[in-house]
């Protein structure tokens, strides 16, 4: 049986927070949230809101018996405002009721009396007010100072990226129940069950083993879900402690979008240097994070922000300098990508900009500037096996490049409203926790008496495909169909101290940990049949397609009967297994290391044509070559890619993530934030994985997926910039994203 | 007031005619496969589909729908469990990921393939344009709808 969460998905069984039958007497919460960005809080009237029908109780930062504290990286970030709120959409109350209309009717009647203060919504401006969520990050290699007088080109501009909102089809919930022993057990949507736990353990002042976490599945999360799940969990978990009853919270879409955080938006400053035949010499650049209102996993997003300033360009003199600025905005986190590709938008942008200074197409610049064995990456790794130029080759002959030019340019002649523009976009993406100490992940495998395998670990089904890759990897490693395997529930009390799903690393901790944990069994039942047998060597056995073989020769056991008989003789049929990436280290004070397993490489071509009177576009082709190892199931691998595509599209094109002046979110809901439909999907999406690519770190050689396709859309961007300078030659390009149809127009006749 | 779901029909009290179709559906039925993604009708998770014709059911109140018949996802596979071929052809395409579009999309596409059986994909994606996928590219949801075509056709 194949797909397993898909079959249930396909008949609409599958249960998500808000499919779960609730307890009886179980209780609904709503967030009275700050109507505002910036204040200090003077009173909070809850007098009349408590007197509705049907509300059982109304919880304040008083309320809690712990820290008012939910920061991960940084304590600096309150579960409930107290004093002063920073950003609109902050939680501040929570109300709670028999159902979710009766708590919301009751929000409405709660009132705050807050002196406001001048919000801070630009990252820029929370620089120049030293605004900073820590001191600045600066990733540096070779002498750039020096490196300018070598350089035939200088060309320093700015580039700035916009938020996204993550609009995960399934809003952030959870559901919290009172054990019998003062604990609580939640039924959370988080991609990090621990940092639930530990957050839920640290506001009700529990030690951790009184609090467990469930995950079922989300209905998406692309980050939106690492840190941000905590918070509407530790609320639910607040109220269920103190009212000893089942409480469910689940946002609202107008909710979920107002009081979460989205991707990054990035203003930054570059300088780009070039000799005669445009090879980079020298690469020097300021980001300006906006983290928002709180750290959240700022910095570690800015971190990776560095580590992909060059994407996959060899360049010998680097200088980056990140700064978090902090402002009045809800705390943004992560979000696919984390970071890098807001750095890859400014590295590209700078390249398009000099490819006009020299008088060549920007992949002219891009190809001669492409890693090499032994390259060092600013941050001292050198690349390994960077199959970059290959994946860049094949791409050329697959897309027939100077044919799909020629098309272009003669359609451009002959089309005076229409306008072609195509772009390639090569990428490199490193593979690890940045923060090498998340590089663990453990399993717990249980083989039943009957046969059947059943598989934790603390990874977290989102629609990735990362349960059923680990399901292949068991059976792969017993010898037994895919069908004896489950996949369990992500429960802290079955994995402990498990690291969030997420920089794409879910098959490869997970997998890894689950391959050693049937290792293990499969040693155990193999020893046990030779010392039965009379066998010399354990090895001298093997199971294949749930036969049991002797010197590769079947005898008359199956896998039922070997597991059988293994139990009957007391043979332990369970295990449980840690993994640690091997290899990678990082020095934070010199930020120097090799820090990633490996890099995952790939190209992108894309082609657009952009309506030059109404400012509209349509992407009309996305071909690409990517490096996905031995890919472990290639049509989740293909989903993957295709999906992250249109997201990056979507990102730099068309999502746009508007507040007013004070700092209130205009965009909160599906009428006025647009993302992707079907219509703007590009009509071909060509996914080719790269052949012959082997990788020892990865499960079975295989590579993460994830993320690294996001950064294809940046192709798309540049794009649509080529397809407007083909009508209008002397345009300046502004590098600002979105680049919506508004901006289009603006570009093509503003 | 009547309301035929998934061929069962049932009696509609005064309260629950004013409810949220969605709401009907999940909190009196139990039938949780709709699902509240939006609430304006701009996502189309909660599609159902009213005699044969896909309706957001966040933005209709039961009463609007008297006597008609609904489908849910949950009515969709036959009554021995066996999946509908558009169902299967889902999963073969690699058109589900997270799931949370999967119930709508399918019933947008069963009443698309139920009046066309021979769409093209650009019939495809204006039948399905109301629905969003925050996972997929599209293009695997696509080629689900064209594979389970030939099945709609032989009917």
């Amino acid at each position: 049986m194949k797909y397993h969460d898909a079959t249930l998905h396909v008949r609409g069984e599958s249960i998500y927070i808000d499919d779960h039958t609730l307890p009886s007497g179980c209780l609904h919460a709503a967030v009275f949230a700050s109507p505002v960005a910036h204040g200090v809080l003077k009173n909070l009237d809850i007098e009349a809101a408590a007197h509705t029908p049907d509300v059982a109780g109304i919880l304040t930062a008083a309320d809690i018996p712990g820290e008012n504290q939910i920061g991960g990286i940084i304590r600096d970030e309150v579960l409930l405002a107290e004093k002063g709120v920073d950003f609109a959409g902050q939680p501040i109350a929570l109300v709670v009721a028999k159902t979710a209309d009766a708590a919301r009717r009751a929000v409405r009647l709660v009132t705050a009396e807050i002196k406001e203060k001048k919000p801070i919504l630009d990252p820029r401006e929370a620089y120049a007010h030293n605004q900073l969520i820590q001191p600045p990050r600066v990733f540096a290699c070779g002498d750039v100072d020096a490196a300018w007088a070598q350089c035939e080109y200088i060309i320093s501009g700015r580039a700035d990226s916009g938020g996204q909102e993550h609009l995960y089809l399934e809003t952030q919930g959870a559901i919290a129940l009172p054990r019998e022993d003062g604990g609580i057990k939640l039924f959370s949507a988080t991609q990090s069950p621990t940092s639930v736990q530990k957050t839920v353990a640290r506001v009700l002042n529990l030690p951790m083993h009184h609090i467990e976490v469930e995950v079922l599945r989300l209905g998406g999360a692309f980050g939106g879900k690492e840190d941000q799940a905590s918070c509407w969990a530790a609320l639910a978990a607040l109220a269920a402690f103190k009212m000893k009853k089942p409480v469910k919270l689940v946002l609202r879409r107008h909710e979920d979008m107002r009081y979460t955080g989205k991707r990054h938006p990035y203003s930054s400053d570059y300088k780009i240097g070039l000799n005669a035949v445009g090879k980079i010499l020298a690469y020097e650049v300021s980001f300006y994070q906006n983290a928002g209102a709180a750290a959240d996993l700022s910095p570690a997003i800015l971190d990776r922000t560095l580590f992909h300033t060059s994407n996959c360009y060899h360049i010998p003199n680097v200088r980056a300098t990140g700064y978090s600025c902090r402002t009045n905005c809800a705390p943004n986190t992560a979000f696919r990508g984390f970071g890098g590709p807001q750095a890859m938008f400014v590295i590209e942008s700078a390249i398009h900009r000099a490819a006009q200074a020299l008088g060549v197409d920007a992949s002219v610049i891009q190809h001669a500037n492409l890693l090499r064995e032994g390259d060092e990456f600013p941050y001292g790794q050198k690349a390994v096996n960077p199959h970059i130029r290959k994946c860049w080759q094949i791409l050329e002959e697959r897309c027939e490049t100077e044919k799909l030019r020629a098309d272009a340019a003669r359609f451009n002649a002959a089309h005076p409203f229409e306008k072609k523009g195509i772009a390639v976009m090569p990428i490199c993406f490193g593979i690890s926790f940045t923060n090498t100490l998340l590089n663990q992940a453990n399993a717990l495998v249980h083989v039943y008496s009957d046969g059947s395998v059943g598989v934790s670990t603390g990874v977290v089904e989102m629609g990735q495909g990362t349960h059923e890759k680990i399901r292949g990897i068991a059976a792969r490693v017993l010898g037994i169909s895919v069908g004896r395997i489950r996949m369990e529930s992500t429960n802290t009390t079955r994995n402990a101290n498990t690291s969030a799903t997420a920089a794409s690393t879910g098959p490869d901790l997970n997998g890894n940990a689950t391959r050693l944990a049937c290792e293990s069994i499969l040693l155990r039942l193999k020893s046990f049949l030779a010392v039965l047998r009379g066998l010399d060597q354990p090895d001298q056995v093997a199971i294949l397609d749930e036969q049991v073989l002797i010197d590769g020769k079947r005898i008359d056991w199956d896998w039922p009967t070997l597991i059988r008989e293994a139990y009957c003789s007391r043979i332990n049929l369970s295990a449980h297994a840690h993994y640690a990436t091997p290899h990678i280290f990082f020095d934070r004070d010199k930020n120097k290391g090799d820090a990633f397993a490996y890099h995952v490489y790939g190209a992108a071509m894309v082609e657009a044509t952009v309506d030059v009177v109404r400012g509209t576009y349509r992407f009309d082709a996305v071909r690409l070559v990517h490096d996905v190892g031995q890919s472990l199931d290639p049509l989740i691998d293909q989903g993957q890619v295709e999906g992250a595509v249109v997201q990056g599209l979507g990102w730099l094109t068309l999502e746009e993530t508007i507040h007013d002046k004070t700092g209130r979110l205009l965009a909160d809901s599906l009428t006025t934030y647009k993302v992707p439909d079907i219509f703007f999907a590009p009509k071909v999406i060509d996914v080719h994985f790269l052949p012959d690519s082997f990788n020892p770190p990865g499960p079975f050689h295989s590579k993460a997926i994830g993320e690294p396709p996001f950064m294809y859309g940046i192709a798309g961007y540049f794009a649509l910039i080529n397809a407007i300078k083909v009508f209008r030659p002397d345009w300046q390009v502004e590098y600002t994203a979105p680049l919506t149809p508004e901006r289009v127009l603006l570009a093509l006749h503003g | 007031m009547k309301l035929t779901v998934n061929g069962i029909q049932r009696d509609i009290t005064r309260a629950q005619a004013e409810k949220r179709l969605i709401d009907y559906l999940r909190e009196d039925l139990d039938l949780t496969g709709a699902k509240i993604g939006c609430e304006v009708g701009a996502c189309g998770t909660c599609t159902v589909l009213v005699n044969d014709r896909p309706v957001k059911s966040c933005l209709k109140r039961v009463n609007e729908v008297a006597d008609a018949s609904i489908l849910t996802i949950e009515g969709l596979a036959a009554q021995d469990g066996t999946l509908h071929p558009l169902q299967q052809a889902f999963i073969d395409a690699g058109a589900v990921q997270c799931g949370f579009c999967t119930p709508g999309m399918i019933l947008v596409a069963h009443a698309l393939l139920l009046s066309n059986p021979a769409p093209t994909r650009a019939e495809i994606r204006r039948a399905i344009h109301g629905n969003l996928c925050r996972c997929t590219g599209y293009q695997q949801i696509i080629d689900a709808v064209e594979m389970a075509a030939s099945f709609y056709g032989k009917k």
